[in-house]
């Protein structure tokens, strides 16, 4: 069964036309990339798959549930980690898990299990029994991140997973990540527009620019095609900027 | 636990370790309102301590000796004598020693009482400090209290020499004896005190359901808006639970946090007004208007629905707010004016505006709790039921309205019909 399928999907905001027709797939067990720059429409898919946004046109399915008539259903089946998102901050790191945990998990136990999961992923430490208020940016994209990951979701959504964060921090969840796909063999769907990161991460990807996927295939695959070294030159080739010669550090 | 008991807990937990929140909510009004109540009623106190009089004594007959041993026998009442030469002497005598008031009696008083004229006496308030005044002028009532004693007896004497057997009646020709006539029994209590402890209610009444309704409201909207500002609401809508769901925990978890604050208004206002009328020792229930327990709870189920109502208002309201700030904004902006004709209740009777007023009130959820109170003393169950009736539509249809939006993306992007969507290009 498909984990994701998405099939001409539109989505105008007033005037604004952020996605004009885009379709992918993903597999199951797959970590599958959207990358593109800055307004491609990154999170206004992930938004749509989500359930949070409803599309203009086209569909979207998650393991065969429509996102729009099979909302409650997409949603048993997911957990998103929203690019720029926060925890309650008058809670601990420790409450806002088990909070969390009590709503997916039907009995206490399952919680319990989810959140010794959750405390594993996030690796607060003691800082886990502090509230959320006096966590640092990466302490709280830890906590989300543990959130997301230990319900075990079917598929799991991340939208930016790494954003604002250190390189010490960005590498440590991106081999949460990997570890997790591995051994829990947890469909991930994550967007970027680091294209290290991406290279790192996901078996296929997809490049987005301006509301359209222009390319998608596996990153190995993708840099023979167009005879490149790196995602970020075949992300350049493909949307026709010429470079004289490559440029390091992030893609944007 | 169900889900709604979930986020219903963690809206409380969210709101209780609020501290900006919980010292408005609670400690304001159990602990600063009492203690000005405290303050005005030790100024009370004092000012009924001891009267110290002064009194200076011009005259020679034996009236004069006569008012002032009946103001020594006075309780509360302590009198010295000065002697002085005119009133400047007297007046700075008193002064010094620190007396509040001072008593001139005059040379002609005995004569003037003896040949049938008018007495007179002066009393003198000195503000040697300037406080509230308070202890000159209750001395001043006590003096007066006492001299109209005095005159009465003589007025009493005198008509008794003049030949007449019953010198009250002539005195007092007429009297009147008041009584009210309550849901058709006779009460022996004057109108004047009814009517005060009527207004005593009224006036207490819209202001707890005043305080009640904004307090809650701002809570809900902030419970919604703070969700928006700590970006914890997109999150929120991707769990698996219902959007109903989620939108009945925040009114239930606010309603809670309402209801203990409420309480503590209740107390707190009772202990701050307490301080000043606790006179009248007269209840309801003396005046035969006690509430049943069918009433009290009819007027609980619409105290109840008429805050449900609020709290789904202000959440609808709250979602056209980007954060708590302009959530309180659009909540005042909106919920206060409506809740404002609710104190017109104080002052008016329901029953007699003309019909389109009184519809008008009553087409305003907020008047509802002010009115059925008074149909609850009344006894007038009928109206309260049409109440119930009323509120249950106009709070179902706007908890159907929330909820609705809460399914909707409207949720996350209803800031846009605004015109100014400022978010995704970095
Ligand atoms: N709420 C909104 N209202 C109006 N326009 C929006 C809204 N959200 C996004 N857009 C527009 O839709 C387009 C796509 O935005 P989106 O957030 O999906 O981009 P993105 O690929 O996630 O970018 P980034 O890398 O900056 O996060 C942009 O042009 C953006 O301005
Ligand atoms: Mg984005």
């Amino acid at each position: 069964m498909k984990a994701v399928l998405v099939e001409n999907l539109e989505k105008d905001y007033g005037k604004v036309k952020a996605l004009k027709g885009i379709s992918f797939e993903i597999k199951e067990g797959e970590i599958f990339g959207l990358i593109g720059p800055n307004g491609a429409g990154k999170s206004t898919t992930l938004k749509i798959l989500t359930t949070l946004l409803q599309p203009t046109a086209g569909r979207a399915e998650v393991f065969g549930h429509d996102v729009v008539k099979d909302a409650g259903e997409v949603r048993r089946i997911i957990s998103y980690l929203p690019e720029e998102a926060g925890a309650y901050k008058n809670l601990t790191g420790l409450e806002y898990l088990r909070f969390m945990a009590r709503l997916y998990a039907k009995d206490e136990e399952r919680s319990e299990e989810m959140v010794e999961l959750g405390i594993r992923i996030a690796d607060l430490g003691e800082r886990l029994k502090d509230k959320v208020s006096t966590y640092s940016k990466g302490m709280t994209r830890k906590l989300l991140l543990a959130r997301a990951l230990m319900v075990r979701p079917k598929l799991a959504i991340l939208d930016e997973p790494a954003s604002g964060l250190d390189i010490i921090n960005a590498y440590t969840i991106r081999k949460t990540i990997k570890r997790f796909a591995r051994e829990e063999g947890v469909t991930f769907l994550v967007s970027s527009h680091n294209m290290l990161e991406v290279e790192f991460l996901c078996d296929r990807v997809a490049l987005i620019n301006e509301g359209r996927i222009v390319e998608s295939g596996a990153p190995g695959e993708l840099k023979d095609r167009y005879g490149a070294e790196n995602l970020e030159e075949v992300f350049m080739r493909v949307i026709g900027v010429e470079i004289p010669e490559p440029v390091g550090g992030e893609g944007s | 636990m169900s889900d709604f008991w979930v986020l219903a807990r963690k809206e409380i937990m969210n709101l209780v370790r609020d501290k900006k929140l919980l010292f408005g909510l609670i400690i304001v009004p159990l602990i600063l309102y009492p203690a000005m109540g405290k303050m005005i009623q030790v100024g009370f106190e004092q000012a009924q301590e001891e009267t110290h009089v002064a009194i200076v004594n011009f005259d020679e007959g034996r009236y004069g000796e006569l008012l002032i041993k009946a103001l020594n026998v006075t309780p509360n009442v302590t009198v010295t004598v000065i002697g002085a030469e005119s009133l400047q002497d007297a007046l700075e005598k008193a002064s010094r020693e620190e007396q509040n008031v001072l008593v001139i009696i005059p040379s002609n008083f005995t004569y003037a009482i003896e040949n049938n004229l008018r007495a007179e006496i002066e009393i003198y308030g000195i503000f040697n400090t300037i406080g509230t005044g308070m202890r000159e002028s209750v001395s001043e009532t006590r003096i007066r209290a006492v001299v109209d004693v005095l005159s009465e007896e003589l007025a009493k004497i005198k008509v008794k020499r003049a030949g007449f057997d019953n010198p009250e009646a002539v005195l007092e020709s007429v009297g009147a004896v008041s009584k009210s006539v309550i849901r058709g029994r006779i009460v022996d209590v004057p109108p004047s005190i009814v009517s005060s402890v009527l207004a005593s209610q009224s006036l207490s009444l819209p202001l707890i359901v005043f305080l009640m309704v904004t307090i809650t409201a701002q809570m809900s909207a902030g419970a919604v808006a703070a969700e928006k500002e700590n970006k914890t609401l997109e999150t929120l809508l991707t769990l698996p639970v219902k959007r109903r769901t989620i939108v009945a925990s925040k009114i239930a978890g606010t309603a809670v946090m309402g209801l203990v604050a409420a309480l503590a208004y209740m107390i707190g206002l009772r202990n701050y007004l307490g301080n000043f009328q606790a006179d009248a020792g007269i209840s309801l229930e003396d005046l035969g208007l006690g509430i049943t327990p069918e009433g009290m709870l009819l007027f609980a189920v619409i105290v109840f629905l008429t805050i449900v109502f609020a709290l789904a208002l202000a959440m609808l309201l709250a979602v056209y707010a980007e954060d708590v700030q302009s959530a309180n904004t659009v909540v005042s902006s909106v919920i206060l004016p409506l809740a404002f004709p609710a104190f017109l209740l104080m002052f008016v009777d329901l029953s007699q505006l003309p019909a389109f007023a009184r519809y008008g009130l009553l087409a305003i959820p907020f008047t509802h709790p002010i009115a059925a109170y008074r149909y609850a003393v009344t006894g007038e169950y009928q109206m309260m039921l049409l109440s119930i009736a009323y509120l249950a539509l106009v709070g179902g249809a706007t908890l159907y309205l929330t909820a609705r939006i809460f399914s909707s993306e409207k949720v996350l992007t209803a800031k846009i019909s605004w015109g100014k969507g400022k978010k995704g290009v970095l």
